[in-house]
């Protein structure tokens, strides 16, 4: 006959968090500005009767980054359903049909990935492993 | 109601996180630095985790990573063969420290006027970061890579460790005082100042001496073959992890195992308790960071107690 248990056995229950670590933002190197009371960056003093050069220099640097952005998304847009080769470390060179990028552009998806060992019908490269990419549109 | 040890883990690089260090207690509170081989060292708030940045500019692995101690600036050890000093406040490089070989080990003095430095050449060095152009001093004598270099006894000395050996050398004289001699690799060592006790690790000893004279004061052996281990800032418990990806936390006075933490998916490089002893981070080769509760089920940092 059994003896039956004497009582429920406690699970211990998990510490619960507020929230996970924030990780990187995937878009720059981090260290904002205004943490561990950074100073504010100075005003650049505008003389009377000088152009106010300064700032369309900042513009039009800003409208330079904009247009090769603009380029680079549409290249990748481009490159929607085309083989396209990628080198990787290591010597190492797969060719893919590109099927998409992520926001950060920090993976691409692919199909039929050929690699030294084999095709893989779906993939995700990692763009940190990609030394370089190529295709004919 | 019985709690269980939840680890949060941070995410972000993408290699094998080999090194890490946290800094003093500042007013901003503390903050740990990561060394990763995939070069790209971050910095984190200390009591949550959180990416404060990253630093970038190193062309190979970086193997060691240190802050000072208000975390006003960071060091690392690469193996492009340069040690690098950063603005931990911008991000920015400051200084780049060429060496003949790749570097391992760094430290700050407790002023953060001078690096040590040390590495694959053999050598210890000691640049003055208020002379960045002038020549470091170098220490020779292990016949071995460097794999840490510890600035000791309020920077009058310096403890270094090389394949089998820890070398303990005076600063002013820059000779070798005493060395104490193993038959296992070396794997980790933590100085801590309250007390002058060196941690060592070796094979599956976990070894406490005193930093003045070297001599044992007690040792404990784990399960398997420990990477690092740290002791708690109170001295009652120690931490270790190692080869079979479980973290260890031990009785400092008694030795009894107390805990131990699966999650980590690959070997624990690196373990060091928070300067408040709150928590302990842990490095792994998988990649991430963990930090794990002290005591378990205490409101602290992102955990939140919750009473029934």
């Amino acid at each position: 006959m059994q003896t039956p248990p004497t009582g429920p056995v406690p699970v211990p229950v998990p510490v619960p968090v507020l929230r996970l670590p924030r990780g990187p933002d995937g878009l720059s190197r981090g260290f904002a500005p205004d943490a561990r009371g950074a100073l504010p960056k100075p005003q650049v003093p505008q003389s009377p009767g000088s152009p106010v050069a300064p700032e369309s220099l900042e513009s039009r640097e800003q409208q330079a980054r904009a247009t090769l952005r603009e380029r680079y998304l549409r290249s990748l847009l481009a490159m929607v359903g085309h083989q396209v080769s990628f080198t990787l470390h290591e010597g190492v060179h797969v060719t893919a049909r590109f099927g998409a990028t992520d926001l950060d552009v920090a993976n691409f998806y692919v199909l039929q990935l050929q690699t030294p060992i084999g095709v893989q019908a779906e993939a995700l490269l990692r763009c940190s492993d990609i030394i370089a990419y190529t295709f004919k549109p | 109601m019985a709690m269980r040890q939840t680890p949060l883990t941070c995410s972000g690089h993408t290699r094998p996180v080999v090194d890490l260090a946290f800094s003093g207690i500042t007013p901003y509170g503390y903050f740990l630095i990561s060394a990763c081989k995939d070069g790209k060292p971050m910095l984190r708030q200390g009591d949550t985790g959180d990416w404060i940045g990253t630093f970038l500019g190193h062309k190979g692995a970086v193997w060691g990573a240190t802050l000072n101690k208000d975390a006003t600036k960071a060091a690392t050890a690469a193996a492009d063969f340069t040690a690098k000093v950063w603005d931990a406040v911008s991000g920015d490089e400051l200084m780049t420290l060429a060496h003949k070989h790749i570097v391992k080990t760094v430290d700050f003095t407790q002023d953060s006027n001078y690096l040590l430095t040390g590495g694959q050449d053999k050598l210890l060095r000691i640049y003055d970061l208020n002379k960045p152009e002038a020549e470091p001093k170098e220490i020779s004598g292990h016949t071995s890579g460097i794999k840490k270099a510890l600035w000791c006894s309020e920077d009058k000395q310096i403890l270094s460790a090389d394949d089998k050996t820890v070398r303990l050398w005076d600063h002013a004289t820059m000779t070798e005082v005493k060395s104490l001699n193993f038959n296992m690799s070396v794997s980790s060592m933590e100085y801590i100042p309250e007390g002058e006790i060196l941690v060592i690790t070796y094979g599956r000893s976990i070894a406490f001496h005193s930093a003045v004279s070297l001599d044992p004061i007690k040792s404990f052996e784990a399960p398997a073959t420990i990477n690092s281990a740290s002791l708690h800032p109170e001295k009652e418990f120690l931490v270790a992890g190692g080869e079979d990806f479980k973290l260890y936390k031990y009785d400092y006075n008694s030795g009894e195992e107390l805990e131990s933490y699966k999650g980590h998916f690959g070997p624990i490089h690196c373990v060091r308790f928070s300067p408040d002893g709150e928590l302990y981070a842990s490095g792994s080769e998988d990649g991430t960071l963990r930090l794990w509760q002290t005591v378990v089920g205490k409101t602290y940092g992102l955990w939140k107690c919750v009473l029934p």
